[in-house]
């Protein structure tokens, strides 16, 4: 934080703020106010659609009413809310302790090695076991955890819901005497598991950011380490924790593909944990594709109903307190000096169940990993088909490469708009705004909230903006554009973290050879921060390719793609969804899925070997 | 461990947690000590014996194994990876390093305040009431009695009395440590570790906690680090001086202070080295 209160006095000291450098900032400064503009502008647009919904149908109709018949001219949408409030709670509940109680054993529990233990005295087996050992020495489990929560991370929503549709729906059908599997049961589970690596990832670092002094001083008092985590560092992470949460109800509610599948799509109040639902976020998916009028209307009036409660959640994230604040009433103590024996007794068996808790959750989310991996590989390699791959494309018939080819434009028309911009916002983040500064709060806000918006409602101002408003028709170009917006907070965040990392004292050297602002940046500072850059714009191509919600409305569904970005075409995982949706391409779909687990794959390893390389240096 | 066997503790079989046996004169018997962290040796040869209500002190320059010394009384030292420690140390007649001992009673008989002041993010009341409830006192009543018995011996009830819901995270820090005691004493410990316990403190937070030390010696021993001469010199009984490792001399503070036998002792107690 100091770090570039150094660098605004450094600078104040040697370069007296010429024109060039004065332009420098306020271009930054615009980059970096962006965000806020974004946030209004979808805010805008979205209301803006949705007025002669409000205005022809009554907001309270809207809002309050129950019944949802689009033939009729009727659009009430209560179910759809309670609908999304029930399965958002579910999920968040379930996802929420699994989440956590896996984040307390990689935090406390999780052994970097694995080393079997032999004390017989055969020593032809001792042998065995000592090569064994070795072997197993070279596996760090601590760090295959970290990337099996990255990787559920990285899956795809569209991918969830394939993996939704055809196992959870079909294990819960079983379950309910061979009726339908979907419903609030169907789509809370598979939301849980969505919203997993967030909570699992977000309290993990609480845990690890609670003074190591906490856990000393319960294990001084004769804890056990299970009840020194528990009772005292648990409870130390709460706002860590209940942040964690807020995010991942944001998350929940706003969630469009996963759950297209699995709800069953009946717009009605749920009667039990297997009645069909519809969520505020299906209703548009499934309605907007055909939608005209008024009807169009009443579709981006709920996605406004939607980012509403997404900003109410994301904004209260600001109210979790951040450090204890006194306690709840303690009744007033009589002066009593009395010398009683208490008897103190040996506890902590509920703790040690809690130990066991957290072993077995952690095991379960590997476990859980482990399926949809291999059902999508299994069902990948069993679909596999060489036409998929070599025919030529034709407007009827799925086929990869036009989706290939459209995916690659998206990713780098989307990078090239997205990642200079990010950089230059960042920058002006790190370098020029005083930390701690009221802009610096303000742009921060908007960041978050930005990053918390739902795909599907980016999709909404994607198609109110662009097709609507500028009379663009659904493209590539178009599908970028939207996602450039997507992507912005995530690149932004990582660089300012890399930049934030480059020593104060490479700028203070650069400074001190007459070397102005700008020129230190881009010459000096940049540099040295590109690994944390490499690591944003992977980040930022991962969301991009697992982005399907915003772009069925503005990339659009064709099979078709020739090249030319103002074109429609769909990315892969709009191919996914169209492929799957009406169930008639099924094999197509699944070797679309091995494509993108390929690909989620592949972008982790990246980050990884960068961050580990960059880890290296640092202690070089 | 003949020890053990030596005094079958009735009590033993009825609670996990009274199995030392401080009637003896000496609360804690060091004997051959070596400790290693990986290959390298912290600790050589120690011996050493801290007799009952007394305040042992230890000094000695920075890095000579003093605080390992210390986190072996109580074997807050198995948290450390790659720590081995040989040799006896016997406390309350029971060898802590014996296979069945059991961390829990240890560290509930042998308490320990550490350098800086780590009270927990809760309330003061619940920071006291914390170590008896997590030995399963739950009735209100007698958690009342701890706290307000372990911040009387803390002589901080005065001081406290109206603020015991307040968080403790917002006391001062020689208020603080004074809690961090008084929490120690929760559970009713023999023994007291600290390891520079007012080393973050001002001096009149300094001057409190050693007033402290003095009355609280007539119910408990302390084992105390410190790197002031003079604190060692005011309140303590015995003083062992350690130099790389080594426990160099051990014997009254009186002795060590006026007469030391081992010229190390001498020029690190006039200040020649250190
Ligand atoms: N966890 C550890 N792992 C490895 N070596 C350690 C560890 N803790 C301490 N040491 C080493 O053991 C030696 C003794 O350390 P110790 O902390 O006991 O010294 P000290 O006398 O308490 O010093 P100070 O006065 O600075 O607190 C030092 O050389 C130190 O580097
Ligand atoms: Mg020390």
């Amino acid at each position: 934080m100091k770090n570039a209160n150094a660098a605004a006095a450094a600078d104040t000291r040697r370069a007296p703020l010429n024109f060039k450098e004065g332009f420098a900032k306020f271009l930054f400064f615009v980059c970096a106010c962006l965000s806020i503009i974004a946030v209004f502008g979808i805010v805008g647009f979205v209301l803006y659609g949705s007025v002669p919904a409000f205005r022809d149908i009554g907001v309270f109709q809207f809002i309050f009413g129950t019944s949802w018949n689009p033939n009729y001219d009727r659009y009430g949408i209560l179910p759809m809310i309670v609908n999304s409030l029930i399965v958002t709670l579910f999920s968040v509940l379930l996802g929420g302790i699994v989440g956590i109680f896996t984040a307390v054993f990689l935090a406390f529990w999780c052994p970097d090695k694995i080393h079997i233990n032999y004390r017989g005295n055969d020593p032809k087996r001792a042998q065995r076991i000592e090569k064994i050992n070795r072997v197993l020495h070279k596996i760090n489990l601590r760090t295959i955890f970290d990337q099996i929560i990255k990787l559920l991370a990285g899956i795809p929503s569209i991918v969830y819901g394939l993996f939704g549709l055809e196992i959870i729906v079909q294990m819960l059908s079983g379950m309910n005497g061979g009726r339908d599997g979907k419903g609030i049961l169907a789509c809370s589970l598979l939301l849980a598991i969505m919203v997993l690596p967030t909570v699992t990832s977000l309290v993990k670092n609480a845990l690890e950011a609670v003074p190591e002094s906490y856990l000393e001083g319960a294990l001084a008092l004769g804890n056990s380490k299970a009840q020194a985590v528990f009772c005292v560092v648990l409870p130390a992470a709460r706002s860590g924790i209940i942040s964690a949460l807020i995010l991942a109800l944001g998350r929940a509610v706003g969630e469009a593909m996963a759950v297209i599948w699995v709800s069953g799509n009946r717009a009605l109040f749920p009667s039990g944990l297997f009645s069909n639902i519809r969520t505020m976020t299906t209703n548009i998916v499934m309605e907007m594709g055909y939608a005209t009028g008024l009807h169009q209307s009443a579709l981006l009036a709920t996605g406004f109903v939607l980012l509403v409660f997404v900003l109410i959640i994301t904004l209260s994230m600001n109210f979790v307190p951040k450090e204890y604040r006194g306690g709840k009433g303690t009744r007033a103590l009589l002066d009593n000096t009395g010398e009683r024996e208490i008897p103190f007794r040996k506890q902590g068996a509920l703790q040690d169940v809690l130990f066991g808790i957290s072993v077995f959750f952690a095991a379960l989310v590997a476990l859980i990993l482990a399926i949809i991996i291999f059902y999508i590989v299994i069902n990948g390699i069993v679909n596999f088909s060489v036409s998929f791959i070599t025919s030529a494309q034709a407007i009827d018939v799925p086929t990869l490469m036009p989706s290939l080819l459209a995916t690659l434009e998206l990713v780098g028309i989307t990078l090239a708009i997205a990642l200079p911009l990010g950089i230059c916002a960042a920058i002006f983040l790190n370098e020029y705004a005083k930390p701690g500064s009221k802009v610096i709060k303000v742009i921060r806000t908007f960041i978050d909230t930005l990053s918390g918006v739902p795909s599907i409602v980016f999709g909404l101002f994607g198609m109110m903006l662009f097709r609507n408003t500028l009379g663009m028709g659904r493209s590539v170009l178009v599908g970028a554009l939207t996602l450039v917006i997507v992507v912005l907070p995530t690149i932004i965040r990582s660089t300012e973290e890399s930049l934030h990392a480059v020593p104060m004292s490479l700028r203070e050297a650069s400074y001190g050879l007459g070397a102005s602002k700008v020129r230190t940046i881009f010459r000096i500072v940049l540099p040295s921060a590109i690994p944390g850059i490499a690591t944003a714009a992977i980040l930022a191509i991962g969301r991009i390719i697992g982005e399907s919600a915003a772009l069925v409305f503005t990339m659009g569904t064709a099979f078709t793609f020739y090249g030319d970005p103002s074109g429609a075409g769909s990315s892969l995982a709009v191919l996914l969804y169209t492929c799957a949706n009406e169930g008639l391409h099924m094999g197509e779909a699944y070797m679309t899925a091995f494509i993108l687990l390929i690909f989620a794959f592949v972008l982790n390893i990246i980050v990884y070997l960068i961050q580990r390389g960059v880890r290296k240096k640092r202690m070089n | 461990m003949e020890n053990e066997k030596k005094n079958p503790n009735e009590k033993q079989k009825k609670n996990p947690l009274e199995i030392f046996d401080f009637s003896g004169e000496n609360a804690i018997e060091v004997k051959d000590v070596d400790l290693y962290y990986g290959d390298f040796q912290a600790l050589k040869k120690i011996n050493m014996v801290v007799p009952k209500y007394e305040i042992t002190a230890m000094i000695g320059p920075s890095g000579c194994g003093k605080s390992t010394l210390l986190k072996t009384l109580n074997r807050m030292n198995d948290l450390v990876e790659g720590c081995r420690v040989e040799g006896l140390i016997t406390i309350g007649n029971r060898n802590i390093y014996g296979k069945d001992m059991d961390l829990s009673a240890l560290r509930k008989n042998v308490g320990m305040v550490f350098q800086k002041p780590n009270p927990f993010p809760m309330s003061v009341y619940d920071n006291i009431a914390y170590g008896p409830r997590t030995f399963g006192i739950k009735k209100r009543s007698q958690l009342d009695e701890i706290v307000e018995r372990s911040l009387r011996q803390a002589a901080m009830w005065d001081e406290l009395k109206d603020r015991l819901n307040k968080s403790a995270i917002g006391l001062s820090g020689g208020q603080q440590q004074r809690l961090c005691i008084a929490r120690a004493l929760s559970v009713q410990p023999e023994i007291l570790l600290m390891d520079e316990p007012t080393s973050a403190l001002d001096p009149i937070s300094t001057g409190k906690i050693e007033e402290l030390c003095a009355e609280l010696k007539k119910d408990v021993t302390i084992v105390m680090v410190t790197h002031n001469m003079q604190q060692a010199a005011r309140i303590s009984d015995k003083t062992g001086f350690f130099l790389l490792g080594e426990l160099i001399e051990f014997g009254t503070t009186d002795d060590i202070f006026t007469s030391p036998k081992r010229p190390e002792t001498e020029r690190y107690i006039t200040g020649r080295f250190g």
